[in-house]
């Protein structure tokens, strides 16, 4: 570390409503280096970066850029400073051209206040060269991958000159390969002297592309360095205070009699021909690359999505589920990935997302009681250690973690035998994450059989009896959870190596 | 993130200002009912005669039966423009039920039926057709009421049994029997919302439509059912409009209910996508609206002024539901 860092927070506290946040928290980060920023949810990261992206001011403490000291009341003093800050939540806008998002707010005219829409579509072209992509310029948005979305947002940085980019968990909507296109931008940033801060809890990605790295915990300050020197496990150990193990956690239970049997179960363009089954007891995993289908199997399975062929038996008998409330009726719980969007009613208070599945259990004579409804949060709340100090605020209150119980604690009420988790631990810090892995193990252990998605391979190993590859709506190879490697697994995955004759 | 655990603790009022704060966002209209009474009672003596106030109320109960029905649609995310024309083609096939019949009962069926009935159509275009609610209940109140001038030949129908008047014009202890029954219905759509399954789907569709079908909630037969409850209580305000006159118009009756309900709503605290809002606020609503017109009309305030009062009020209403 030099004594002149391009960026320096110094000495930053900051409360929310007498509730100390930050406490003497300092930040360097040199110019031209990656830098990691780590800590379990509610560590502070996103206060301090939105302190620098000058959304809050700080109560104590300065901000220096370039060895000066620069007062971030606004955003936008915080651009002027070549900031640029990519939200987990990208703000693109779908419904607009690319070279539009691009020039957003700051477009392009010519002196009688047209566009110079030719000039803004090269401009938009060249970035994305530098970026190592051909996008047409003039595509929409909202036709385009996720990951391109992405780039789109790092494009904008781009144009703007931005000299220091935050990117705060960029790699969750992503697949591997595009995680190393990701990657090798990030390094050609570098190059080209611009810093990143980037947030992440995933150590792997980290250790693969950060200089150095900063951790904070409950808002303090507990270790800072060079990446080089540390190892993901001193690491871990700093960001939750005690370390985890890495170890699988599935134990070898008894299974029981099959519950769940799929044949031949197509969906033009999504998934074609999967053939599997499920006994009680086992946790199955299915993982791959995105756009493998997965999610669009399962969700047809829980009945949100109609259109598809096949059998689905429960149980020996045939089913046809085309609502998520049959899917119910036959046994079925499920989870969904993207919880924002697809688990969570951000309106609703953290109890009554408890028992919406399951309100009949909460009636006597036709009424709902709301003292059954508190009495069953008690209960998941200490089985699942879920954190929350008044369960009459809305679900939205709380961090990413507790969120995920509470749906979790939805569907446990429900009391389904099968359950569905898609992409289960997603934006989750390494606490609740382990926490989440036991309660799966816990239901299988407990007789239930269980589903788990995930396009984290190791998650899948650490937690799963057996395993299923797929690539683009096929299947193409099983593992034995104890024997899998997660290389070969991302051979299949890939589509570089097929099983086909194994699966049939 | 830390900056959200922060909220949580504002949601456990500790200071006085943040207590003062959360008394706002909880209770605004009330608030500013209780203001605009104190005000009306200072501007005008005669505004807290007895009758007066027994007056307001039966003057909103119409639309104060209507609005429940429309917070509870507004709640599940969507709109409905076709109470008003509904209302008019609900009131000229129960009068001529109740003429062609000759008992109360059955004009007062009839005109429940036609109600659920409309909503109910409203509901399968809004859940299984999967069109806006705005497009279809458009549609819905342009056909409706073209129904309603056909059949009475776009003049007015009316009563010619004895007693039907009775409805709207008699009263217990010191109420009308419509403010009765509006007070009744505000019960119990309060009761339905709070405290029965069907309520809190309403509020998780509006809120969150994919996850809540997600959480095996059949949304369709929810929507189904929030339009046809508006439906039968839309029947339920044409028997007390029809009742009142003995008659109703088939050109005139029930126009622009919908904005007065919707503006009800609004200035209840209802959010305008679903998800969030209350019973208890569509009423200081209702009664803000009734105080307002009450007061222009004692202050002889020109009826052509009325309408703007009206905006600006609605305009100000959510300008300060936005700064929470």
């Amino acid at each position: 570390m030099t004594d002149n860092p391009f960026m320096m927070m110094k000495s930053i506290d900051k409360s929310f409503n007498g509730v100390p946040v930050l406490k003497n928290v300092t930040l360097k980060v040199e110019k031209g280096e990656i830098h990691a920023l780590l800590g379990e949810n509610g560590a502070g990261k996103s206060t301090l970066m939105n302190i620098l992206g000058g959304v809050h001011l700080p109560d104590n403490g300065s901000v220096y850029i370039d060895g000066e000291q620069v007062k971030m009341l606004n955003p936008r003093i915080s651009q002027d400073q070549g900031i640029s800050f990519i939200h987990q939540e990208l703000n693109v806008v779908a419904d607009l051209k690319v070279y539009e998002n691009m020039f957003l707010g700051s477009e392009l005219r010519n002196k009688a206040g047209f566009l110079k829409v030719e000039e803004m579509c090269r401009e938009t072209h060249d970035v994305m060269a530098t970026l190592g992509v051909d996008i047409d310029p003039k595509e929409y948005v909202r036709d385009l991958d996720t990951s391109y979305k992405q780039l789109i947002e790092i494009a904008k940085a781009l144009l703007r000159k931005s000299r220091l980019i935050i990117m705060d968990e960029p790699t969750t909507s992503l697949a591997e390969h595009e995680v190393n296109r990701l990657f090798e931008l990030m390094r050609s940033l570098k190059q080209s002297g611009v810093s990143i801060i980037y947030i992440s809890h995933k150590l792997k990605e980290i250790k693969a592309v950060c200089d150095s790295y900063t951790v904070l915990r409950d808002g303090e300050l507990v270790g800072t360095g060079s990446m080089e020197k540390e190892n993901p496990e001193t690491i871990t150990k700093l960001m939750v205070g005690k370390a985890i193990s890495q170890e699988r956690f599935v134990h070898d239970n008894p299974f029981g009699p099959v519950i769940m049997e799929v044949k031949n179960l197509t969906s033009e363009g999504l998934f074609n021909n999967i053939n599997f089954s499920l006994k009680k007891g086992e946790i199955l995993g299915f993982t791959g690359l995105a756009g493998d289908g997965r999610t669009e199997l399962f969700e047809s399975l829980f009945g949100y999505r109609k259109k598809y062929s096949g059998e689905v038996r429960i149980n020996g008998e045939l089913v046809k589920i085309d609502h998520p409330r049959k899917a119910l009726k036959a046994g079925i719980g499920f989870v969904p990935k993207n919880r924002k969007e697809n688990a969570i009613i951000k309106d609703l208070s953290v109890i009554h997302n408890m028992s919406l599945s399951s309100m009949g259990n909460f009636e006597s004579s036709g009424f709902l009681n709301d003292n059954l409804e508190k009495k069953r949060f008690q209960h998941y709340k200490d089985v699942l250690n879920i954190k929350v100090h008044n369960p009459q605020v809305t679900i939205d209150k709380l961090s990413g973690g507790n969120q995920q119980k509470v749906v979790i604690a939805k569907w446990l009420e429900a009391n389904t035998d099968i359950l569905i988790f898609d992409n289960p631990t997603q934006g989750i810090d390494v606490g609740a994450k382990q926490e989440i892995y036991q309660e799966i193990v816990a239901l299988s252990e407990q007789g239930k059989a269980v589903i788990v998605l995930s396009s984290e391979a190791p998650e899948i190993i650490k937690i799963c009896h057996s395993i299923n590859v797929m690539y683009q709506g096929e299947i193409t190879a099983r593992f034995d959870g104890e024997s899998a490697d997660e290389e070969e697994i991302m051979q299949y995955a890939t589509g570089s190596k097929r099983e086909a004759k194994k699966i049939g | 993130m830390a900056n959200i655990d922060a909220k949580e603790y504002s949601a456990k009022p500790s200071t006085t200002k943040s207590r003062l704060s959360w008394l706002w966002s909880e209770y605004s209209v009330i608030i500013a009912f209780i203001v605009i009474f104190i005000a009306s009672a200072i501007l005008n003596p005669r505004f807290m005669d007895l009758n007066n106030q027994l007056n307001i109320l039966m003057q909103v109960s119409i639309i104060g039966i209507i609005a429940m029905g429309m917070t509870v649609v507004m709640l599940s995310g969507g709109i409905d423009l076709s109470v008003g024309s509904v209302l008019a083609l609900a009131g000229v096939i129960s009068v001529l039920a109740l003429n062609a019949s000759g008992s109360i009962l059955v004009g007062i069926f009839t005109a429940l039926l036609v109600g659920s009935f409309a909503g109910f159509l409203n509901g399968l275009m809004v859940a299984k057709g999967r069109i806006a609610s705005f497009i279809a209940t458009l549609g819905m109140m342009a056909g409706a009421r073209s129904i309603a001038l056909y059949i009475a030949d776009g003049g007015s129908v009316s009563g010619e049994v004895a007693g039907f008047t009775a409805i709207s014009n008699s009263d217990l202890w010191i109420f009308d029997v419509p403010v009765i029954i509006f007070l009744a219905m505000t019960a119990a759509v309060f009761v339905i919302m709070h405290k029965t399954r069907f309520g809190r789907y309403v509020y998780a569709l509006g809120s969150n439509e994919k996850a809540a079908l997600l959480s095996a909630i059949r949304v369709d037969r929810i929507k189904i059912g929030v339009y046809t409850l508006i439906g039968s209580l839309v029947g339920i305000a044409a028997v007390i409009e029809t009742s009142r006159l003995n008659s109703i118009s088939s050109s005139s009756s029930g126009a622009q209910y919908e904005l007065d309900a919707i503006a009800a709503v609004i200035i209840g605290g209802t959010r305008m996508t679903g998800g969030r809002g209350k019973i208890i606020g569509t009423l200081f609503g209702v009664l803000i609206l009734g105080i307002l017109n009450n007061m222009m009309n004692l202050m002889n305030v020109s009826p052509y002024l009325q309408g703007f009062v009206k905006g600006l009020i609605i305009i100000i209403a959510v300008v300060f539901q936005k700064r929470e």
